[in-house]
């Protein structure tokens, strides 16, 4: 369907550390936009009301969910996706532990967990199980049955 | 209405944003954190052609203590609330009940402003400031009230909130010994749950004796709206707080709920678990004075 020009504006802000700028009508929600204008397809929809966290996304260094910011309400924002955390696109240590512990089986989730313990592992590098679980309750994963998922970050932390 | 086609007004300033509501009264609707307003969009139940957000809005994101006074800035989110040192020392339930509040994801975005206005009867930051006689201070353009916030909820989610006000700060005393509070919140799993029964209570003890000189009780998600249990209170009055005076006040209110069946819950069992949820939050309150006296 056509969309109304006149309602679309520009906004700006920092997308995995480069500056970018997008028209885009003010009430589309961060995730509409990073997925459907910026091709940035890491944060998924899944459940699009603030249930699942597939769409997580760091805004101004802390987890959030991209489905529930309008995108007017991300302008001039530091916006950090599960890409932003590569490696001279290699995965970063995260993302490998991911692999190496099974933690990914359909992988809808995944992007949304990498960036919830990216954000857990840079403000408590050593968490307990306990800490692991409170810091990603709002990620929902149906398949690995979350055991693996805290083995991953475990491995992570214990490496450091 | 679509999302696409609805206008999105930013304001950093609070005078700028009380303007805009006076300019476009009942026609522009207010967003903070907007975990709730983007849903209701979504769905339907909230309908507007345009919204203000007052999100980064840095005026109201605050927390402080002025003397006995606490205060906090409407668009404090529950991360805020949580990483609080002084609302820590000041009022640890409300610290606790925000702790229960959604995912990390949602905290980092909700707002206790934004709680208020949603006025679910499930809203968890609502009970603590309940039993703690809290006070809601709204603004206009043109003038500043602050309403009791037993006044500021009429019913089932209506507020006393005109469409050209703004919620700006919610202040309470602070909780200090040998005053002591807690929260309780039944749900379905451990984090990331909305309330079946929440409970908040502020008591103060008597210099003798297992008994309250004064007690606030509020219930959460067993009626239309958040309640304070006055009978049980009454009841709990300076009675010495046995196990069965403690049954007996929680089967008071009970009595004063009045919860409906939801897909959550039934109403009986609701009616069924609030002696429970009081007799553990009436035992913890115990256990805390132990440890004082013993420290």
């Amino acid at each position: 369907m056509k969309e109304r020009a006149g309602l679309e504006r520009r906004f700006s802000f920092r997308l995995n550390g480069q500056q970018v700028s997008v028209s885009a009508p003010p009430a589309h929600t961060l995730l509409e936009v990073l997925r459907e204008k910026l091709h940035v397809t890491g944060p998924k929809e899944d459940c699009g009301k603030g249930e699942c966290g597939a769409c997580t996304v760091l805004m101004n260094g802390k987890p959030v969910l991209s489905c529930l910011v309008l995108i007017s309400q991300a302008d001039e924002a530091e916006i950090v996706t599960s890409e932003g955390f590569m490696r001279d696109s290699l995965p970063d240590r995260v993302q490998k532990a991911f692999v190496e512990n099974g933690a990914v089986q359909c992988g809808h989730c995944t992007p949304g967990l990498i960036v919830s313990t990216e954000a857990l592992l840079s403000r408590n590098p050593n968490p307990s199980v306990e800490e692991i679980k409170t810091a990603l309750a709002g990620n929902l994963c149906r398949c690995t049955g979350y055991a693996s998922i805290i083995r991953a970050v475990q491995q992570v932390a214990h490496n450091d | 209405m679509r999302l696409s086609e609805i206008e999105v007004v930013s304001s950093n300033s609070l005078a700028g944003a009380l303007n805009v509501l006076h300019d476009r009264p009942g026609r522009i609707k207010p967003i903070a954190g907007s975990t709730d307003a983007i849903i209701q969009l979504k769905d339907g139940s909230l309908q507007t052609n345009e919204l203000l957000d007052i999100s980064n809005l840095r005026e109201l994101r605050y927390i402080r203590r002025d003397g006995s006074v606490v205060r906090v800035g409407a668009l404090s989110t529950y991360s805020d609330i949580i990483d609080s040192p002084v609302l820590k020392s000041s009022c640890g339930m409300l610290v606790d009940a925000c702790k229960t509040i959604g995912s990390l994801q949602i905290q980092n975005r909700a707002t206790i402003g934004g709680n208020l206005g949603n006025a679910s009867p499930a809203g968890d930051s609502i009970p603590p400031l309940y039993a703690l006689d809290a006070n809601v201070k709204i603004q206009s353009h043109e003038h500043v009230r602050l309403v009791p916030i037993e006044k500021f909820f009429l019913g089932y989610r209506k507020i006393d909130l005109r469409s050209d006000e703004l919620i700006t700060e919610i202040s309470f005393e602070a909780v200090e010994k040998p005053r002591d509070g807690t929260f309780l919140k039944l749900g379905l799993r451990e984090g990331h749950f909305i309330a079946l029964v929440s409970l908040a209570i502020s008591a103060g003890w008597a210099p003798e004796g297992d008994r309250f000189s004064d007690v606030s009780v509020a219930l959460g998600a067993v009626a239309p709206i958040v309640f304070r249990a006055r009978k049980c209170e009454e009841y709990l009055r300076n009675r010495t707080l046995t196990d069965e005076i403690i049954w007996n006040a929680g089967k008071i209110a009970s009595a004063e709920s009045t919860p409906i069946s939801d897909l959550r819950a039934s109403a009986e069992y609701r009616r069924t678990v609030t002696p429970s949820l009081l007799y553990k939050a009436v035992h913890k309150l115990i256990d805390s004075r132990r440890r004082w006296e013993k420290s």
